[in-house]
């Protein structure tokens, strides 16, 4: 498990980003600030936070960081998130099957 | 909507005193979860819950606490200790039974994620939404590619 991937994007305004980039394909810190509550600044850390656990890949042209998302690690954290959930789906999906076993054998053996 | 939790619903049929024992009892958790489970179903015992890989033959061990023995209603338990030796922050499953036509409803909530600083459930919640996007669009392109 890789707690700070989770953490990258636990914060609800990096969430809106990772949106706001999946949409538009690439963006800067300037352009999503237009779109977010929060200032420039504020959007340029929480972009080294998603850069620093690889979720966006950055590259320099003129004067402003072009950002992207990194479509393979989000899937990674995807992956991981789903699992959570799905694993106790599967873990009552076999409570049910032997839950019902031993009551149908009950019933046989009265 | 606030998502701390991961919520879990599902019907058996069975009398809630056989699902009792398939949640609570460590010979029947081993059956549907870890390799091997160990604890006492008493309040406040501790336990652990074992995993073994076939290939390497090494074992992983998840310590856990039981909270809450309540036949047939309830069952909890911790595990998931942020620290050592069970303390720290942990994750808190509990499994209600309630009873419904034909058998028992299980209601299975898993609580603690956003102490962890996890926030599992939330992001569960907003990134399904992205799978769902992915699971629309992928078919669609498939079709594309298949027009051409």
């Amino acid at each position: 498990m890789n707690d700070d991937l989770w953490s990258a994007i636990g914060d609800p305004t990096r969430r809106t980003m990772i949106d706001l980039l999946l949409a538009g394909g690439s963006g800067t810190a300037t352009t999503l600030a237009q779109e977010l509550p929060v200032t420039r600044q504020a959007v340029a850390k929480h972009l080294a936070v998603l850069d620093r656990v690889g979720l966006v890949t950055g590259r320099t042209a003129g004067r402003e960081r072009h950002y992207q998302i990194d479509e393979a690690q989000l899937a990674k954290a995807v992956a991981q998130l789903n699992a959570v959930g799905a694993s106790w789906d599967a873990r009552l999906r076999r409570i049910k099957r032997l839950a019902e076993a031993i009551e149908r054998k009950r019933d046989r053996d009265g | 909507m606030e998502y701390g939790s991961i919520e879990r619903d599902i019907l058996v049929e069975a009398s809630p005193d056989v699902v009792f024992d398939v949640v609570s009892k460590p010979e029947h958790v081993q059956e549907w979860w870890p390799d091997e489970a160990r604890f006492e179903p008493v309040p406040g015992a501790p336990g652990e819950l074992l995993w073994r890989d076939p290939d390497t033959g090494e074992t992983m061990a998840v310590e856990m606490t039981v909270v809450e023995v309540d036949p047939p209603k309830r069952f909890s338990f911790r595990w998931v200790y942020a620290e050592p030796d069970r303390t720290g922050p942990s994750l808190l499953v509990t499994f209600d039974l309630l009873p419904a036509d034909n058998g028992t409803r299980i209601r299975m909530t898993e609580t603690g994620f956003r102490e962890m600083g996890w926030e599992i459930a939330v992001l569960e919640e907003a990134y399904n939404d992205h799978v769902t996007g992915w699971d629309k669009y992928i078919p669609a392109l498939g079709a594309y590619v298949d027009k051409r």
